[in-house]
């Protein structure tokens, strides 16, 4: 998970790397780091941080690290970033069958949501659907991909992938 | 550089009067000529130790009365009694078995004579024999006409980006299914419309399944996973999936997302596969009309597109053409000592 942090730093030399050192050592991934030098709030500095998380344990080793050393939190907030994967269905696609392909995906770690879009054809023996799908985690658009290879063979429809991300 | 010209069909005529067309650069070039010393076509032959006249072997050919005499024996029969240089081997691909291309190519190799061939079959089913044929006898097998037609794909992989490790290839290697995907994309038209539009055009066969199975596109990333990846795989080994299935309504739904659908190769950690795929419009893989692409991930390059025209007689000439020089530059290094 993505986290955004607002933290306020005593205004001397070496703050900052004291404030960033406990997200790699937690294994996190500093992804952007913002030094308002200008915002100087009872002498200390604002500094914005985001940065990704492994899981809820190396959260909370970071913020108490933070607490060891004197470095404030003032806001937090968690950014969501997904990865889209896109599939074309084409052929014999009975609701039924898109209602089982939509509730085995959902059933899978890191999906975020699921769009179905269809073509206006009424013909359910050559039916189109494009199927959207957000996920967490982009390693797993390949359990994505091989699910849906699997139920189009067994389905017998025409899988189209996306290009990947 | 005396030549055996094996299949004369269109690939061959265009090769001959490619080949009358450089005489020329050749001379000043390299100082020596492209010598055809022996032509076959299917049934018929024709042979001259002092070279036969190109123009006039395509004249004859297309007179609809064959090269010259009614070949006795098979082809590589008579190339194991003939004294030439390098085989050009164009008969048609075959899928099933390779020949007769395999034969003839093992044939020259043995012999101990260098091999410039535009037949997939061979080199989709027995590429690593084939590979090891050449080195073992200390000869060379050429085969850039065999993937994307005057798209210099080969060549540049193993030759300009030697000291480039290719982790990835993806690409559009068969310009039938190109047209057909763009024409429904871009036109609204229906599939069998825009497939019979093709065979109208000379784009696709009256059996166009070849092309729309992904048969010929399977068959190049075969060859292209061998040659610029170094794996081990055969036209077998591909997971294939073709566009018969695509309907215009599926066409709509990607075009709405801003994609078009596209017959995409692609080798991988994953595999080697051919499939349909949905290509973000504007990504070097959205190509239009008949152009072949092929767009590969090295490590220290980093992404490299190369684009051109897929098929079509002058066009796998000038592929045959590059091979032939490229041996010439090699006999002429190896005269003046550069080469051991």
């Amino acid at each position: 998970m993505r986290v955004n942090v607002d933290l306020r730093l005593k205004d001397v030399p070496g703050q900052l790397i004291k404030a960033l050192e406990p997200i790699s050592i937690n294994e996190g991934n500093i992804v952007g780091v913002v030094h308002n030098h200008d915002l100087v709030t009872g002498g200390r500095i604002s500094v914005n941080v985001t940065f990704e998380h492994k899981d809820q344990r190396s959260l909370e080793a970071i913020f108490s690290a933070w607490k060891e050393r004197g470095v404030e939190v003032v806001k937090m907030g968690e950014i969501v970033r997904t990865y889209p994967a896109e599939y074309l269905m084409v052929g014999n696609l009975a609701h039924s069958t898109l209602r089982a392909i939509t509730e085995g995906i959902e059933k899978m770690e890191g999906v975020e949501t699921i769009d179905l879009q269809y073509s206006l054809s009424t013909s359910t023996a050559n039916k189109s659907v494009l199927l959207l799908v957000s996920l967490r985690n982009k390693e797993k658009i390949k359990d994505i991909d091989d699910y849906l290879m699997t139920r189009s063979k067994r389905n017998d429809f025409l899988l189209v992938r996306g290009m990947g991300v | 550089m005396r030549l055996a010209l094996v299949g004369f069909g269109t690939v061959g005529q265009g090769v001959a009067e490619a080949v009358a067309m450089k005489k020329d650069f050749v001379f000043d070039r390299f100082g020596t000529d492209l010598k055809i010393v022996a032509a076959f076509d299917s049934m018929t032959y024709a042979m001259d130790p002092k070279g036969l006249k190109p123009l006039e072997l395509v004249s004859k050919k297309q007179s609809g009365k064959g090269l010259g005499k009614t070949r006795p024996k098979s082809v590589a029969e008579m190339l194991r009694e003939l004294d030439y240089d390098v085989l050009v081997e164009m008969t048609p691909t075959n899928i099933e078995n390779a020949e007769p291309g395999y034969t003839n190519i093992r044939t020259a190799l043995e012999c101990g004579h260098d091999v410039v061939t535009s037949n997939k079959g061979p080199l989709a089913l027995k590429y690593r024999t084939l590979d090891d044929l050449s080195k073992k006898n200390g000869v060379e097998l050429r085969f850039e006409a065999t993937v994307g037609g005057a798209t210099p794909i080969i060549n540049l992989s193993r030759e300009l980006l030697m000291a480039e490790k290719v982790e990835s290839m993806k690409g559009i290697l068969n310009g039938t299914c190109n047209f057909i995907l763009s024409r429904m994309g871009e036109e609204g038209l229906p599939f069998e419309y825009v497939l019979k539009e093709a065979q109208e055009m000379g784009y696709a066969e009256t059996d166009p399944s070849y092309d729309i199975d992904g048969i010929d596109s399977a068959s190049k990333l075969a060859i292209l996973a061998n040659a610029i990846m170094g794996l081990d795989v055969t036209y077998h080994d591909v997971r294939r999936t073709g566009i018969r299935r695509i309907t215009q309504e599926a066409v709509e739904l990607a075009t709405k997302e801003k994609k078009v659908i596209r017959l995409i190769g692609e080798v991988n950690g994953g595999g080697v596969e051919v499939s349909p795929r949905m290509v973000p419009m504007g990504h070097p893989l959205s190509i239009s009309g008949t152009l072949n692409v092929l767009h590969m991930h090295t490590d220290l390059a980093g992404a490299i597109t190369v684009t051109g025209r897929g098929a079509g007689r002058k066009e796998t000439a000038s592929a045959i053409m590059s091979d032939l020089v490229s041996l010439l530059k090699r006999n002429t290094c190896l005269s003046n000592g550069k080469v051991k």
